[in-house]
């Protein structure tokens, strides 16, 4: 395996490693997220097709538009307005880039130290789309658990 | 490069594209924020959504605004006039954005003229997309329902 190989693969797996560490760490504030939604009128459906949405688009863009635009329809305040429940869901989202710079961060230089401390060519030449990708993956971490919360805790409600 | 190779570079260009831009949208429609959902209303951002997904040319994108902007005039709303004066603009400026990206494929393909439009076309259905979002994200239906 060449080395550039070499730290392709330790790159990969230092994401890995912190986007599941993040995606723990996600648990908690997803619930909460996710017991405010249970005292709005938004059924299963509804919150899995935001899950859905984001595990098939490529984009992040893509996920806040569709939550603007359930915002936005929201007349009688009852669903994703309810309490501005889809604003914060909007700005968590979008806070998430911040996570997603510092993994990458983090990612390369554990990339250098495998270089022996020398910020390396290939340090430089990470995919620049790397921080936008990350960021959709910590989306759909974020998601993945806020409607796991959400069916669970529905559940619970009409039992 | 390979055409499989050729168009997953191509989709995450624009994805990147369009999560960068999303933020340029959302600044145009707060710019404009005063005109909405009265004067400009969500029926009108709706139509534009459909022209922009429905389109088979650049030009009838053009068209569509034109005929808006027009409109807007023989009625003497000048500020509304304006809106798709802007917007025109805006998403004729994404013409340069689609040379741009195209030229990064670095592919025989992108030299087409009819890549080069299908490519702005994507990039306007976009920037429209985000438009639409925040307008009604800030203008939620109920206001337009209340005025």
């Amino acid at each position: 395996m060449s080395e550039q190989s070499v730290q392709e693969v330790a790159l990969r797996v230092a994401l890995e490693r912190a986007i599941a560490r993040k995606s723990d760490e996600y648990d908690r504030r997803a619930r909460e997220y996710a017991a405010q939604l249970t005292r709005t009128k938004l059924d299963k459906t509804q919150v899995r097709g935001l899950e859905t949405l984001a595990i098939t688009t490529d984009k992040v863009s893509d996920i806040i538009d569709w939550l603007k635009l359930r915002v936005g329809r929201d007349s009688g305040r009852e669903r994703w307005a309810k309490e501005g429940i889809g604003r914060d869901l909007v700005n968590e989202l979008e806070w998430l880039r911040e996570d997603a710079r510092k993994i990458v961060e983090d990612a390369r230089k554990i990339v250098d130290e495998l270089r022996g401390g020398e910020h390396t060519a290939f340090a430089q030449t990470v995919d620049p789309d790397l921080e936008r990708q990350v960021h959709l993956r910590l989306c759909r971490e974020f998601l993945k658990h806020l409607t796991a919360h959400f069916e669970y805790l529905k559940a619970e409600r009409e039992r | 490069m390979s055409d499989l190779e050729y168009w997953l570079k191509r989709r995450q260009k624009i994805a990147a594209w369009s999560d960068r831009w999303q933020a340029e949208a959302a600044r145009f429609a707060d710019s404009h924020r005063d005109l909405l959902p009265k004067r400009i209303t969500n029926t009108q951002l709706y139509s534009l959504g459909n022209v922009v997904r429905s389109a088979r040319r650049y030009a009838d994108i053009e068209r569509f605004i034109r005929r808006q902007a027009e409109k807007a005039e023989r009625t003497g709303r000048l500020d509304v006039q304006g809106y798709w004066n802007d917007l025109k603009d805006a998403l004729g400026k994404l013409h340069d954005e689609a040379q741009a990206l195209l030229k990064t494929l670095l592919s025989p393909r992108t030299s087409g003229r009819e890549d080069l439009d299908m490519l702005h076309r994507e990039l306007a259905r976009l920037y429209v997309q985000h438009l639409i979002a925040h307008s009604l994200y800030w203008t939620p239906v109920k206001e337009e329902s209340e005025q």
